[in-house]
């Protein structure tokens, strides 16, 4: 597969922007970057507790230094209450890579333990499996609290869903959880 | 052999309502000769709609047979002209992309049974009932006959599921 690279004359940035959520957090940062002539490229932002949480990859025509977008950040959206981090990137970390294999499911749940994300993902990790998507939740009630966890990962070009099954199957009665794993390779009409 | 280019959005015939076919003509016919070397062209693409390849015609060609998804539950090749739904049922998601969308997929809920009629390329009108698989590529092929793509479709973000209302 051909990586796909938008560089040209753009510098890169990754930035995550955290704070208590309320409304007006991604018009803040938006309005920021705009002013500063900015592209948002690819983003993710989500709830995660009672924060919300930005990820965001954005450009910038050449010459366009990162302390640039760290001082309006400090300055404009830090007083805001929001934490910051920016970091460069180079032309090898812009190009996206169309994975090979497999694009699977894996949801996870079970009675709330310490350790579920780390020995799934670990196992995973191991196989070559590599995680393009993952989020857990605390769900139930106080006094049975349930862990879920879904993970969108690519497989190795040589393994199938059965096989990524199996290989979860052991964890399974270990940590006394669902796994399943299902197909999800996108169709393309 | 004419595999013609395929629009990309944002191509404004991509967003259009095609227009109802009233000549079973030769015109017609290259039009679905066209439309299914283009489908046999494109990697892995089970069907073409004629807006993808800038004819604002309500025509489109189907083929699931030989992709893993549908190849035990298909009518084969499939030249719709004037095609319409006359009955839908069920709903299940399924993970979609498309061609003229390129590098993007999203999670797309259809109708799991469509009833369908249409005309052949020879004035033939047929009737059957497609299910699984096909029954979502007749109704994805269908949609941009009417405008639209499976961007106007997508029902959900994937982490709405499990959010919850208060934290302590």
């Amino acid at each position: 597969m051909t990586p796909k690279c938008r560089s040209g004359n753009l510098a890169h940035f990754a930035v995550t922007i955290i704070g208590k959520d309320r409304p007006g957090i991604v018009a803040d940062t938006a309005e920021v970057l705009f002013t500063l002539g900015c592209n948002v490229e690819d983003s993710s932002c989500t709830m995660l507790g009672g924060e919300f949480a930005m990820i965001l990859i954005v450009s910038h025509t050449k010459p366009f230094a990162k302390k640039q977008l760290e001082a309006e950040f400090a300055a404009k959206v830090q007083e805001r209450g929001l934490s910051t981090f920016v970091r460069s990137l180079k032309d090898d970390e812009v190009c996206y890579q169309k994975p090979a294999g497999e694009l699977c499911l894996i949801s996870v749940y079970g009675s709330d333990q310490p350790g579920i994300v780390y020995r799934v993902t670990r196992e995973l990790a191991d196989r070559g499996v590599n995680i393009n998507d993952l989020n857990t939740k605390l769900v139930g009630t106080p006094t049975e609290p349930v862990y879920v966890m879904m993970i969108e990962a690519v497989l190795p070009e040589e393994m199938s869903v059965d096989e990524a099954s199996l290989l979860l199957e052991k964890l399974k009665k270990e940590l006394s959880v669902e796994i399943s794993v299902r197909l999800i390779t996108p169709v393309s009409f | 052999m004419a595999v013609q280019p395929i629009l990309i959005y944002p191509n404004p015939i991509l967003k259009m309502q095609a227009w109802t076919v009233e000549h079973f003509d030769d015109e017609l016919r290259q039009l679905i000769e066209d439309l299914v070397d283009t489908m046999r062209a494109g990697p892995g693409s089970v069907g073409v709609a004629a807006p993808q390849i800038g004819v604002s015609s309500r025509v489109c060609v189907i083929d699931v047979s030989n992709n893993r998804h549908g190849k035990d539950n298909n009518h084969g090749l499939l030249l719709m002209v004037n095609p319409e739904i006359v009955a839908r049922s069920g709903a299940a998601v399924m993970r979609e992309g498309c061609m003229s969308v390129p590098d993007y997929t999203g999670d797309v809920e259809r109708a799991t049974e469509v009833t369908v009629r249409f005309t052949e390329p020879d004035g033939n009108v047929r009737e059957f009932t497609a299910t699984g698989f096909e029954a979502v590529a007749i109704q994805h092929e269908m949609d941009h006959l009417d405008g639209f793509l499976f961007l106007d479709r997508i029902t959900s973000l994937k982490t709405g599921l499990f959010r919850r209302k208060s934290y302590k």
